[in-house]
């Protein structure tokens, strides 16, 4: 039988890798083992998350994303079975940050998410060859205006900054060498995209949405130097040296150690402040380069490390891995409802909690980590997961009471009714506090339904659902 | 079938001219058309009716909703005149069939007590039979359900599956001109015909993205010879199918400004600059945009949700598109027979 410190060790994998697991997830994950789990994880087969037929008949307004809000790709976050795909792609979102309030173009948006999940886990040179190519970065970074006889750097110059290398690592002369070489990529009817951006207009016929195009003719095929090469080189070929640049791997590998392994201080300090553990960002950094640059390698080595393994609950949850892990824990949502719009006011929710997800503050993305915590976030998150944890009406809640109940095995011990909902929403391992204060109340609710003679099952439940309520409020379910 | 025209244009608001999502339309006797906003998200109070002319004049709306009171919607999804110029409308959430006379005033409801079934579940397409009969198709019980106007219940057949007279989530219905029922069998991608009573008769496509397969039909129309005309969808077109079920024609949509279009555009004269100098015809995506779906939403001329295939009494087809906030209008190239293609 599988150790509670293993099954704590998958749990924490199912939290980082994934958006954490229910019992029955955990369950199953057990029986796989723990490299076999990051495998499956690494090599997603099937992903089996809500189809767009049923999520577009009954959101129509889903099939145009004429709105501004991700509850399109929220259904896809609660539903998928292959949860790394869509947490890769939300670390790329955070890295690559492109914002909706610009775009005002949520269909090239969500196609950008689905370029890191298609590329996000592969060799990175094609990812940013991609990102590259993407229309709503392209309009987002005003590259459609990056011209042969006359360069917009704010591409050239971001692809090096905050997208693979970061500062100090690179000349003002390779930014100009940069934008000169992305001259010619731009987007298909560029001028008129981006003023139905600028002016959010969906006039006549609702949003079109973006695709690449390359304009030789604006293109600046001539010689350039960049990062100690020469050559008339082009996008393409910048992406490669970058990719090769030793700044480029440990810079990718901060990045993996920051949203998979522990929360370190923001990007724009990188340059001043080391890395929390330079050895780990090492080790990443080898795989990287060993690898030909595949994040999938990269992400086998952290996953597999001791110092991964060590570092459970060190990392502050997202708003989004705290809106989304405890919807999958619910169970909500699971069947779209046009009359319903609570997928898309969850997504709000996480908006008020700090994180809306498609429209990052700025191109550098989320501050992360204890940035998630305000007094006024934390009352958000405390509200939301109560809310939605406390009611017995969500079908994964009444699974969830179900499987405390057979696991505390109607013990009149209540410490063991405690320790079954810390199992079931975690496993949590809670401060003294707070487990005191679980007890006091498993106590109490205990003590009162014996001396009932007709103790009923809502009695039992509702015991249950107000510890879920106070665990899901403790410090330890913010983390990860 | 040869494109005519478009009308509609896009609104960002909850009333007045232009469409929200539109879901349906209808044709009352005097050739108004009436078009279901369906609208739907954070925002939905732009569901509602509006009537407007073949010429494009905007002659007012009814039901802005959403809501619980007699004349609104929460989820509306289709609707039909019957014969004596009242207007069906089917709601999916409110499980709620409400009728209209031909100026947009209620007239009754009925569907969540009827008796012997209790409610409707999930009524989507509606049509009228010739006489008393009205033919609600409940997609979440997979039946077709036969009542009268006053929605009492003469029949019902079908349930969930594959097999003849089975379905999966049926949606769009319709009957030809001998009384024949049609159903857009919608996740089982093909279209069942059957009698009046129910007994099956034929099934016409299969899963796929060829000629003659469909990817999720929502919505089928008979013209009076007995042409097939289905809305296919998740391909993004709508396929003409001859009256034995054999493929005939496809279209893939070639909008051109509507009238309510070209007005506003005159007085956006940036917009209409710029637009003018792009090429919104696509065809040369990336590989991996060519889908129905991107193609459909880069390129602004061709369908994108071509959700209803209506025909008016010349037989001309209204195909709705709810992404495109338009109706693309289609007339007959020249009479069409069943000699044609024999």
């Amino acid at each position: 039988m599988m150790s509670s410190d293993e099954r704590n060790l998958i749990a924490h994998l199912a939290r980082r890798a994934g958006f954490g697991a229910t019992s029955n997830e955990l369950d199953r994950y057990q029986d796989i083992g723990y490299e076999a789990l990051v495998e499956e994880f690494l090599n997603p087969v099937d992903s089996q998350h809500i189809p767009d037929d049923l999520i577009f008949r009954r959101h129509v307004d889903l099939h145009a994303m004429q709105g501004h809000n991700a509850a399109y790709w929220a259904y896809r976050l609660i539903s998928t079975q292959a949860p790394l795909e869509e947490k890769i792609a939300l670390l790329w979102h955070g890295v690559f940050a492109t914002g909706e309030n610009k775009l005002n173009n949520l269909g090239s948006l969500t196609n950008q998410i689905g370029t890191f999940r298609t590329h996000g886990l592969g060799r990175f040179d094609i990812l940013l060859t991609e990102l590259s190519k993407d229309p709503a970065m392209a309009i987002w970074l005003d590259n459609h205006t990056n011209h042969k006889n006359s360069i917009n750097e704010n591409y050239g110059r971001e692809i090096l900054e905050l997208f693979s290398m970061g500062v100090g690592n690179y000349s003002e002369d390779d930014v100009k060498e940069c934008s000169r070489a992305f001259t010619g990529w731009t987007v298909k009817n560029g001028e008129y995209m981006a003023m139905m951006a600028q002016k959010d207009s969906i006039w006549p016929y609702g949003r079109i949405f973006w695709h690449h195009e390359f304009r030789s003719d604006d293109h600046d095929g001539s010689h350039k130097s960049f990062l100690g090469e020469s050559g008339p080189l082009g996008g393409d070929d910048m992406v490669k040296i970058i990719c090769r640049q030793t700044a480029t791997a440990q810079f990718v590998s901060r990045h993996l150690y920051n949203f998979f392994v522990a929360d370190e201080v923001p990007v724009p300090q990188w340059g001043d402040t080391p890395a929390r553990d330079s050895a780990a960002i090492q080790a990443l950094a080898d795989a990287y380069v060993k690898s030909g640059h595949d994040i999938r390698s990269v992400l086998r080595v952290l996953f597999n490390s001791d110092f991964f393994k060590e570092a459970q609950f060190d990392k502050v949850k997202s708003p989004v891995e705290m809106v989304v892990g405890t919807l999958r824990k619910t169970g909500e949502y699971s069947v779209p409802d046009g009359g319903d719009k609570g997928i898309f006011d969850v997504m709000e929710e996480a908006g008020f909690m700090g994180q809306k997800l498609l429209d990052p503050p700025s191109v550098e993305g989320w501050h992360t980590g204890v940035e998630w915590i305000t007094s006024g976030f934390l009352v958000d998150r405390v509200n939301f997961a109560s809310e939605h944890i406390g009611n017995i009406s969500n079908p994964g809640v009444k699974v969830m009471t179900l499987r405390v109940k057979s696991d505390s095995d109607k013990s009149s011990d209540p410490g063991d009714l405690v320790d079954a909902c810390l199992n079931v929403l975690g496993p949590l391992d809670v401060s003294d506090d707070a487990r005191t204060l679980l007890i006091e109340i498993a106590t109490a609710g205990l003590e009162s339904a014996s001396s009932k003679s007709d103790e009923s099952d809502s009695d039992a439940d509702q015991l249950i659902l107000d510890l879920f309520k106070i665990i899901v409020s403790s410090r330890e379910y913010q983390l990860c | 079938m040869k494109y005519l025209k478009t009308i509609g244009f896009n609104s960002n608001q909850p009333i007045g001219r232009g469409f929200n999502y539109p879901y349906d339309i209808a044709f009352s006797n005097d050739g108004r058309i009436f078009v279901l906003n369906r609208m739907g998200g954070l925002n939905p109070s732009g569901i509602r009716i509006q009537i407007c002319t073949f010429d494009e004049d905007w002659l007012g709306e009814f039901s802005t909703g959403p809501g619980t009171g007699d004349d609104q919607f929460k989820v509306p999804v289709c609707m039909a005149f019957d014969n004596q110029d009242f207007l069906y409308v089917t709601d999916e959430s409110l499980n709620e069939v409400k009728v209209f006379d031909n100026q947009g005033n209620f007239v009754k409801k009925w569907g969540t007590a009827i008796e012997g079934v209790g409610r409707l579940k999930g009524p989507a397409g509606i049509a009228h039979g010739d006489d008393w009969a009205v033919y609600v198709v409940e997609q979440y019980a997979n039946r077709i359900h036969k009542l009268t106007r006053d929605g009492e219940s003469v029949l019902s057949w079908g349930e969930e599956g594959t097999g003849e007279g089975q379905f999966d989530m049926p949606w769009g219905i319709t009957l030809d001109s001998q009384g024949h029922v049609y159903v857009a069998d919608w996740r089982n991608d093909r279209i069942q015909k059957f009698t009046s009573n129910g007994e099956f008769i034929a099934a016409f496509g299969k899963s796929g993205d060829g000629v003659g397969q469909f990817n999720r039909p929502s919505s089928v129309a008979v013209d009076g010879k007995g042409f097939i005309y289905v809305a296919d969808w998740g391909n993004e077109r709508v396929q003409v199918l001859t009256p034995d079920g054999s493929f005939h024609q496809m279209l893939h949509g070639e909008a051109t400004l509507s009238k309510w279009a070209q007005e506003w555009l005159e007085v956006n004269q940036d917009e209409l600059q710029a637009r003018n100098n792009s090429d919104l015809l696509t065809k040369d995506l990336p590989a991996h945009l060519r889908t129905p779906f991107h193609a459909a939403s880069q390129t602004e001329p061709v369908f994108w949700g071509p959700v209803s295939v209506k025909l008016d009494s010349q037989d001309r087809l209204y195909v709705t598109e709810h992404s495109r906030h338009r109706i693309q209008i289609y007339e007959q190239s020249r009479s069409l027979s069943t000699q044609d293609i024999l």
